[in-house]
């Protein structure tokens, strides 16, 4: 089933937009995911396999989950595919979308291989809902925010930015992230506060 | 309007989903009750959305794009091993809508003393190592001072109690760990109901320390 011609010189022409890259970027993917909802765009779809399935593989190796990698990159793409008309753009964008996405379901690989300390019978969907219809934060200013976000990030001092990646990217636990960094564990909570803190300042000066 | 909310560390945990089930359960409980923390949620996603989209990972093999379409097309449109179907968009959701009954008032209690009644989920959620339940206090009772041996989250959700530390309403999030000793009393006009996540026995303090021994679980 090849894409209509039409349909792949927009994709093509869509990346090379100049002005905000970080913008662009949003309205590129968000762009491909509806060409893969409304017309099962396989070229489109191949764009974000080709782009997002190397990264959530090293996200979840650098997860410690190696072995499981494949089984996430997977399961994630899959998802992406089938449910791609589930993605609503006002709420979140497409990266932070299949983030959700991989985040879940690399909870779900932990919790079926028994390694989710104290495992409860909650569906993961319900613990960590993905972005849902929200009428009290407004779309149009979440997607501003996020904008902001990906801007603020670059500002943070680089040791508070390591700490916040090895918590997020890595998923490791503080004890453990101190120790790879040899600081002490009240350090690098202070750190993550600090930067935590500090991109909560940076949005709110922005949003007004 | 909840004026009490996890510390930024926790949410980051929370979003990054590295942070312990129960206590994340408790968080979840939280955010259903609190608008300002779910969109501090919502930028921590898209945290997550930027580290991964901006990461440049290395010498990382994947399978081939048309091997897993043709993976796909084999599987058919409809059920594959395990890929999850991601929820449409919909309302928030009580995390605990299954386990609870749809109104608070139809909770059947365990009474354990006149003021103080328990429902304990922990069997149910099938947690080990944690304490997980709801508990009521009469309007204007007191639970006996003590203190915890590891941390002790508690979300409001009816209701109010007070502490040495502050006033707790609805909504509001409470996390207390060893180094706090307290006796939470009920506000005066309604019973308080809370969602309590222990992941340590409480230890109660003076005369009430005799309850110690009970308190334990395996």
């Amino acid at each position: 089933m090849a894409p209509p011609k039409a349909v792949t010189s927009k994709v093509r022409s869509m990346s090379t937009d100049s002005g905000d890259k970080s913008q662009s970027d949003a309205q590129y993917w968000a762009e491909l995911l509806h060409l893969v909802a409304r017309d099962r765009d396989r070229e489109a779809f191949r764009k974000i396999y080709d782009y997002f399935a190397p990264r959530i593989k090293a996200y979840a190796m650098n997860q410690g989950i190696s072995q499981q990698a494949d089984e996430l990159v997977q399961e994630v793409m899959t998802s992406v595919w089938r449910s791609a008309d589930k993605y609503v753009d006002s709420l979140a964008s497409a990266s932070t979308w299949i983030f959700t996405i991989t985040r879940n379901q690399r909870i779900d690989l932990l919790r079926k291989m028994g390694r989710m300390k104290a495992e409860i019978n909650v569906e993961t969907e319900d613990l960590w809902q993905i972005p849902t219809e929200d009428s009290t934060v407004r779309s149009i200013q979440a997607l501003s925010a996020e904008k902001h976000l990906r801007q603020s990030i670059g500002e943070l001092p680089e040791e508070q930015m390591i700490a916040v990646r090895k918590v997020y990217y890595e998923g490791k636990t503080h004890q453990e992230v101190a120790e790879e960094l040899n600081v002490p564990l009240g350090t690098l909570k202070g750190r993550l506060r600090l930067s935590m803190q500090k991109l909560r300042l940076m949005l709110e000066t922005k949003e007004l | 309007m909840s004026k009490h909310h996890p510390d930024e560390v926790t949410l980051l945990d929370y979003s990054a989903g590295t942070l312990a089930m129960p206590q994340s359960l408790a968080v979840a409980m939280h955010l259903f009750l609190c608008d300002s923390c779910r969109a501090q949620v919502k930028k921590l996603n898209s945290l997550g959305g930027a580290l991964l989209e901006q990461s440049e990972p290395r010498q990382v093999k994947v399978r081939d794009f048309d091997q897993f379409m043709a993976g796909i097309d084999k599987d058919g449109p409809g059920e594959s091993a395990s890929a999850i179907e991601v929820p449409q968009a919909s309302a928030l959701r009580n995390p605990l809508h299954g386990f609870l009954p749809k109104r608070l008032e139809d909770i059947q209690w365990r009474q354990q003393t006149r003021e103080i009644a328990e429902y304990d989920l922990t069997e149910r959620l099938g947690v080990s190592g944690f304490r997980i339940g709801l508990q009521k206090i009469s309007a204007g009772a007191r639970v006996p001072e003590h203190t915890h041996k590891g941390r002790e989250l508690t979300v409001v959700l009816s209701g109010g109690f007070s502490d040495e530390l502050g006033v707790y309403h609805e909504g509001d999030f409470v996390s207390r760990d060893g180094s706090h000793q307290h006796s939470p009393t009920a506000l005066q006009n309604e019973d308080c109901i809370c969602l309590t996540v222990l992941d340590a026995p409480l230890r109660f303090l003076g005369l009430y320390r005799l309850l110690n021994p009970f308190m334990h679980w395996s």
